[in-house]
């Protein structure tokens, strides 16, 4: 019963969903039902993991009956038609918000556009999940069944948060999309919509700043390696959104503030929520080998593509046959805050193009019958590094700078001592702290410091104190890379129990094995002790557990403080009763994610600015 | 002039489309098929079995789910006899795989053990269950990952196992 009434939940939000097509005094109250259908739809999803409910399909292949609470809620978008379902909520519930939290200035006809698009987008991806991955679709098995079980790697606290996050900023860059297109329509787009779009832009940049951080935090303790970036196409597809929202963030303020970039920053609207949607495509679809895939079948890929090409598609005729009405001539030097904005979308967009080429290069070279390869970390780091490297100076550099003009000769009297102090700092730290000196170390550390030093120095004011966080998180993360590429240690060891390995001046020191019993796995957990210099001795413990179904999971043990994580991961049992070990010596690791963090905090402080301006500025109209 | 505005608006669109075309072809590509380097060399191994007929070598285990979800389809080909079956038992305790067999039914006629993982090596198993399709000279025709299924049996080897049957020794 419960799964029916979810299916009709669905099919009742997608007939909402057409209603919000059509113009309309109902436009709202569509929205307002369809996302309160697929509420309603995920709700009994859930339900129906909660209650075990194994004639469905879907609960079979990812629950099982001894599987942990809070997993079978989280199982509840741990798969392919579950997580499709999450999408559809999730834009929905963008949408309300959008009706609800709006900017009053927008014009009638603007805003009843901007909603349109979003249901077309909606009617198609709740369309996509009716046909090809309902998650209520039932059998009824002849035998008592336990259920598959959800995938051990899955079952972890990061199920809960990460998906959802992630989902809530690319599935949020739908608003920006519509805003865009909106504005060809119209044909205009003038100070005030830039201003009412940029909050719709930067929250769920911000999301998906944090599902980005999540994710990777995720993918360190789980898959055993110590790395926590391992451009895998989903965590590409992630990535490109991110740094195109980047981009568009920063010229949208250009479009405020100067009514410059118009053309740009709609062009970049729809390039951001076109990469979420490659992004969907290529993990839902099958066409890359990749550790996220979720199980494939053809027509959903197919499904997916010619969505994508319609929306994508039409959107980018639009914009090739309307976008002349955008183009005025708009007057800058040569050297001022408008050239620096633009080399940072085009550094931006330039990254996007390398990191397209590497991911879908295996596409390529299959399609011309040039063999089967996988494109990886040394092809991204190569490229990489050095386009977003210049973008890290220029960070500290443009906020010095003013729109429209700039005397080259003030801002050098003005940032020369800053620079010379950044490279002071950066060239002496890893001698203070005790490291081995390299010089790229010492510069990157000091374009850390730089863009920290000169962020505090060009903006001290209440009002850009957004960016200030926004731009300390990408110095602190920027740190967390260095120090961490320049001075992680591993070793790999064969260890028996009472036996001793020393990694960068700490003291393992293997105590025993012991077997446990948990909640829905067995499991042999190896005890260790950590000691250096004769400091209170730490207690550290990795496990390998056995799931139901044999599937085997290893549990990291991290020993984590602000400037350093030990982490160890046991590995397979050796004949002699000695067990190969993991050990790894990770500096600043924790620094990565913490700026990830100071980018949603920023982005929220943003809102909070755009929140209180817009009160402030409705008081005086009174 | 005005030309090249109008196609300088039109190139988002145009590179869109190519990306378009990629990805339709990329749909048509199993980039899990990764082409065995064995591919058409003769069997590393007990290469005085397979000759004189074709042979499917299924590599399987009792730890292995995916294999236990094959077995009644490989029982099935055994009644069939299209094709002679052999059996590669990997990674597994011995005594316990005679018992499974017992138990479930055994469709091989012939079951190398392989406790140690060392043949698997030879043959390039990256995991279970792996198919082998060899031929009468005991060259190797055809690998596949993961289950065998009614699908993949009526696509792909029953025809490439009919052909193989007609080539003369």
């Amino acid at each position: 019963m419960i799964p029916e009434l979810g299916h009709f939940a669905i099919i009742l939000a997608l007939c909402f969903s057409l209603v919000q097509i059509k113009t309309g005094v109902m436009q709202k109250t569509a929205a307002m039902g369809q996302c309160l259908f697929l509420v309603f739809a995920m709700a009994c999803l859930m339900l129906s993991f909660l209650t075990n409910d194994m004639t469905l399909i879907y609960v079979r292949e990812h629950s099982h009956s001894m599987l942990p609470l809070i997993y079978r809620i989280g199982a509840a978008w741990g798969g392919h038609e579950g997580s499709v379902l999450l999408w559809c909520l999730i834009l929905s519930g963008w949408t309300v918000a959008f009706i609800v939290f709006s900017d009053a200035a927008l014009s009638r006809s603007f805003f009843s556009k901007i909603l349109k698009i979003m249901g077309c987008i909606s009617a198609g991806f709740i369309t996509f999940l009716l046909a090809t991955s309902n998650p209520f679709k039932r059998d009824f098995p002849h035998t008592l069944i336990t259920g598959n079980d959800l995938t051990p790697i899955l079952q972890d606290p990061g199920l809960i948060f990460h998906p959802p996050m992630l989902y809530l900023g690319y599935v949020g860059f739908a608003i920006g999309f519509s805003f865009a297109i909106a504005a060809l329509l119209e044909g205009k787009f003038d100070p005030t919509s830039a201003r009412a779009c940029r909050p719709w832009v930067i929250l769920p940049w911000s999301f998906l700043s944090c599902g980005i951080v999540l994710g990777s935090w995720w993918a360190y303790r789980e898959l055993g390696w110590g790395g926590w970036w391992f451009w895998d196409p989903v965590e590409n597809a992630s990535l490109l959104p991110w740094l195109s929202a980047t981009a568009l963030i920063h010229s949208l303020a250009v479009c405020e503030k100067r009514s410059a970039f118009i053309g740009w920053a709609i062009l970049l609207a729809i390039i951001t929520f076109s990469l979420s949607l490659l992004g969907t495509f290529l993990v839902r679809s099958g066409v890359l080998v990749s550790v996220h895939a979720f199980a494939n079948d053809p027509s959903r890929g197919l499904f997916l593509l010619i969505y994508l090409a319609f929306i994508i598609g039409s959107a980018l005729l639009l914009y090739g046959f309307r976008i002349h009405l955008f183009y005025r001539s708009h007057s800058f030097k040569l050297f001022s805050r408008e050239t620096l904005l633009l080399i940072n979308s085009v550094i931006l967009l330039t990254a996007v193009a390398t990191i397209v080429i590497g991911t879908l290069y295996p596409i390529i070279l299959d399609a011309l019958n040039k063999g089967k390869i996988s494109v990886g970390e040394p092809y991204f780091n190569l490229v990489f590094v050095p386009i977003i490297l210049p973008l890290l100076l220029l960070m500290g550099l443009a906020p010095h700078v003013n729109w429209h003009e700039h005397a080259f000769n003030k801002l050098w009297k003005k940032i020369k001592y800053t620079a010379l102090i950044s490279l002071v700092v950066g060239l002496l730290s890893p001698w203070v702290f005790g490291f081995p000196f390299y010089v790229s170390t010492g510069l990157g550390i000091a374009i850390g410091v730089w863009i920290i030093l000169s962020t505090f120095q060009s903006r001290l004011e209440l009002r850009h104190c957004a960016m200030v966080v926004a731009h300390l998180g990408i110095a602190i993360t920027v740190l967390g890379i260095v120090v961490n590429k320049s001075y992680s240690q591993e070793r790999q060891v064969k260890m028996l129990p009472g036996e001793t390995v020393t990694l960068a001046n700490y003291q393992f020191i293997f105590n025993s094995v012991e077997e446990t019993q948990g909640p829905n796995y067995q499991s042999i957990t190896a005890h260790f002790t950590v000691e250096k210099n004769h400091q209170a001795p730490q207690a550290l413990s990795a496990e390998q557990r056995i799931y139901p179904h044999n599937q085997l999971l290893g549990k990291t043990g991290i020993l984590w403080n602000p400037w350093r994580d030990l982490y160890l991961a046991l590995g397979a049992p050796l004949s002699d009763g000695s067990w190969s070990v993991r050990l790894y010596y990770k500096p600043f690791v924790r620094w990565i994610w913490a700026g990830g963090f100071f980018l949603l905090f920023g982005g929220m402080l943003s809102l909070l600015r755009h929140y209180l301006k817009r009160r402030e500025s409705s008081h005086e109209s009174f | 002039m005005n030309l090249f505005k109008q196609v300088r608006f039109a190139l988002p669109f145009i590179l869109f489309l190519f990306i378009v075309i990629l990805l339709m072809r990329g749909l048509s590509l199993h980039p899990n098929q990764i082409p065995s380097p064995l591919m058409n060399k003769p069997a590393p191994t007990f290469s005085n079995d397979f000759k004189g007929h074709v042979t499917l070598l299924n590599v399987w285990a009792t730890w292995c789910s995916a294999c236990a979800e094959e077995h009644d389809f490989l029982l099935q080909l055994a009644r069939e006899k299209e094709v002679i079956l052999m059996g590669l038992n990997y990674k597994d305790n011995p005594k316990a795989a005679i018992r499974w067999l017992k138990q479930q039914g055994n469709p091989y006629q012939l079951v190398a053990y392989d406790p140690t993982g060392q043949i698997g090596i030879d043959w390039g198993v990256y995991g279970t269950p792996e198919t082998f399709i060899i031929d009468k000279k005991g060259i190797i025709r055809y690998k596949q990952l993961g289950p065998l299924t009614q699908e993949v049996w009526e696509q792909t080897l029953k025809p490439l196992i009919q052909q193989l049957q007609n080539e003369s020794l």
